[in-house]
């Protein structure tokens, strides 16, 4: 199967839903086309991953080890996500939801498998304007004000991230002959870029980076640039939060991740490390602060989301072999587990009728099911074993050390245990305690199966490595190393 | 070709200065459809003296959705705001003074990267005018108090990205560009229906209304 499939398919979906009537033909397409799209990305990821790097449109596609890694996750964090989605699409407009749906699964695929950082921003900027009308899907103040604050924030930031792109162009152009003047650009190919590194201009790439990373990084969520996202993870519905935070924060690491061996190699190592490392810790010590007062516990999920993010800032700045898969394996984890956890708190709030944290006790007794798949997604997000983000936390901080961050490092892991006390103590709250009165509706055991799958998915990553996984972190870091 | 670039890029910035100066959005709006005009004059004369044919469609394009079809939407986002949302008796002095610094800080960060490698690019006058362009626009957007700002801050900001794009690289791939385009148009629509919806709940568009959300 290829890649033109695997873009072709959600794209093609989203163009059927938004033409045919809501109702029971549109759970039909919008089930087919998710299975597709996971059918077609495994079978994707999988093929890059025995053999070799695909390119397909005369190289404008190219999907390498890291692009495989990316996609494995967008399409298994939006198959999990879309098996929720028919309860939400029903409340309002399906004919909105579900094409808007396909279409950021598409743009967020997209945005990973395309070899062009021009495209590549395009899908970026795309994944934030087919979410705007997600975010204020129940049409109420507060979705309002977050889908303005998202849709305004992130685009300034994109834009951003746009002038850093505009500077790497000129870096390029400036190394072709000193002046632009002979030579039209014919876009600009990751892999081409990579390999020119060494002659691009440091001053411009490192100005590029600067950047870059403050426009992606809005995109990904790190402090300072996170504002909008806990009113928009917590304002939209389950299935989309669960996106947003599972898997399309990762995609603006990646893009920052995609920038670095680059600027690595033209300005010396340590210039971009130490970016990345300065705003992992900012967003560490911003969720650490916030988790100890949360109201609301969709906005708790949310910082709970920047402290990842935080944590794979982190990994990235520390580079070397170790930092970057233990990066990317946070990534695939925290996409499970985040994704589990907002998908739960839907029900959640589908059954006790708040978000507000004071509102929920006694979940364990009163939804025994959603209630045990919630204290177990929320071990997982804390970083106990035997979940897969003990594992990867493991990697990042043992590569700080390694690398010789040691203060970072040190401060990492406080403030790390800070937001770890911080959930624990709010998740304590909502599990434990009085059920309410009312009896909640039981939810059969059918639709807990995808989240029941990705809990056992985690436990795999944290003790006994599934066959190949191995192999593929070890490829998709690969690429990204000189 | 430096005396043309350096000229409408200069123009272009003295525009962006008076329209932080501006307080009506009607007054505004105008202004950035002629920073539009000015901007797409230039991407056209580098796709003339360059020899660039692709740089010439893209201006076209521009100008056509810079001066045509976003102000269109621009208009109907502000239909019924009373033209001076500001409350009389601020005055325009402190924004100017922080613009002007701005200015001053493009030429600190710009100048030792666009004289690069003894860059004989004749279009590298012109990088700082454009970065002054874009931080006044971020400010711009930053600064701003409603919705209607907030937007033009956004679009002379992104206005003055394309014109780094045109100086420092002879314009981007076409279909790089195209995207922009695209994406930009579809910020202001979305941005439109979001103004719509805002109006209908807060009948205000001022920012101070959107508290619900803290923390």
């Amino acid at each position: 199967m290829s890649t033109p499939v695997l873009l072709a398919t959600p794209l093609a979906a989203a163009a059927l839903l938004a033409l045919v009537p809501g109702g029971r033909l549109g759970v039909l397409i919008h089930t087919l086309a998710a299975a597709g799209t996971l059918a077609c990305g495994a079978s994707v990821a999988v093929g890059v991953v025995r053999g070799d790097t695909v390119t397909a449109l005369d190289g404008l596609l190219r999907v390498d080890a890291l692009s495989a890694w990316m996609i494995a996750v967008i399409v298994v964090v939006a198959g999990l996500a879309a098996a929720e989605a028919p309860r939400y699409a029903r409340e309002g407009s399906p004919r909105v939801f579900y094409p808007l749906f396909h279409l950021m699964v598409f743009t967020m695929l997209l945005a990973v498998c395309t070899d062009d950082v021009g495209v590549m921003w395009v899908g970026v900027e795309g994944t934030t304007l087919a979410s705007v009308f997600l975010v204020n899907f129940e049409r109420t103040r507060a979705s309002l004000e977050a889908a303005y604050k998202y849709l305004l924030i992130c685009s300034v930031g994109i834009a951003i991230a746009f002038a850093g792109t505009v500077l790497v162009y000129y870096a390029e152009a400036l190394r072709q002959h000193g002046v632009v003047e002979h030579t039209a650009l014919q876009g600009l190919r990751w892999s081409a870029l990579l390999a020119l590194a060494p002659a691009l201009s440091p001053r411009v790439l490192q100005l590029a980076f600067v950047f870059l990373v403050v426009g992606y990084g809005t995109k990904a969520g790190l402090a300072p640039m996170h504002t909008w996202l806990p009113d928009a993870h917590s304002e939209a519905p389950a299935p989309v939060s669960a996106l947003m935070s599972g898997v399309l924060l990762s995609i603006g690491a990646y893009a920052i991740l995609r920038f670095k061996p680059i600027v690595d190699a033209a300005a010396g190592p340590g210039f971009a490390g130490r970016v990345l490392i300065t705003l992992g810790v900012l967003s560490l010590a911003v969720a650490a602060t916030f988790l100890w007062n949360p109201g609301n516990y969709k906005r708790m999920l949310a910082y709970s989301s920047v402290e990842h993010i935080g944590l794979v800032g982190l990994g990235l700045g520390f580079g070397g072999a170790l930092g970057i898969s233990g990066a990317l394996l946070h990534v695939a984890n925290h996409g499970l587990a985040k994704s589990v956890v907002f998908l739960l708190a839907g029900r959640i709030r589908a059954a006790y009728g708040t978000v507000e944290l004071a509102g929920v006790s006694g979940l364990l007794r009163a939804l025994p099911m959603t209630g045990r798949g919630f204290l177990l997604a929320v071990l997982a997000l804390l970083g106990l074993p035997p979940f897969g983000l003990f594992t990867s936390e493991v990697m990042i901080f043992a590569a700080g050390f390694r690398t010789g961050h040691v203060a970072a490092t040190a401060v990492g892991l406080v403030l790390l245990v800070v937001a770890f006390g911080g959930l624990l103590r709010a998740a304590h709250g909502m599990l434990f305690g009085p059920p309410p009165g009312t009896g909640a509706p039981s939810t059969g055991w059918f639709g807990a199966l995808p989240m029941a799958a990705a809990l056992l998915a985690l436990v795999l990553t944290g003790i006994a490595w599934p066959p190949g996984l191995d192999a593929a972190l070890e490829l998709a870091t690969r690429a990204v190393l000189p | 070709m430096t005396p043309i670039t350096n000229l409408l890029t200069f123009f272009a910035l003295v525009v962006t200065l008076v329209l932080v100066w501006r307080q009506s959005w009607r007054g505004r709006v105008r202004l950035f459809v002629v920073q539009s005009l000015l901007l797409g004059a230039l991407a056209a004369a580098v796709g003339v003296l360059a020899h660039r044919p692709a740089l010439m469609l893209v201006a076209v394009v521009f100008v056509l959705v810079k001066t045509w079809l976003i102000p269109g939407v621009l208009r109907r986002m502000a239909a019924g705001t009373p033209p001076r949302p500001v409350r009389p008796g601020r005055s325009a002095g402190i924004p100017l003074l922080v613009a002007g610094a701005l200015v001053v800080l493009a030429y600190v960060v710009m100048l030792p990267v666009s004289g690069l490698g003894g860059s004989a690019l004749p279009t590298r006058g012109a990088m700082p005018l454009a970065f002054a362009m874009a931080l006044i626009g971020l400010f711009v957007c930053v600064t701003g108090r409603d919705a209607l700002g907030q937007v033009t801050g956004f679009l002379v900001f992104e206005n003055a990205i394309f014109a780094l794009g045109v100086v420092a690289t002879y314009g981007l791939p076409g279909l790089v560009e195209a995207g922009v385009f695209l994406e930009v148009l579809v910020v202001v629509l979305l941005m439109e229906g979001v103004v719509v919806q805002m109006r209908r709940e807060h009948d205000s568009l001022e920012l101070d209304r959107l508290q619900e959300l803290r923390g």
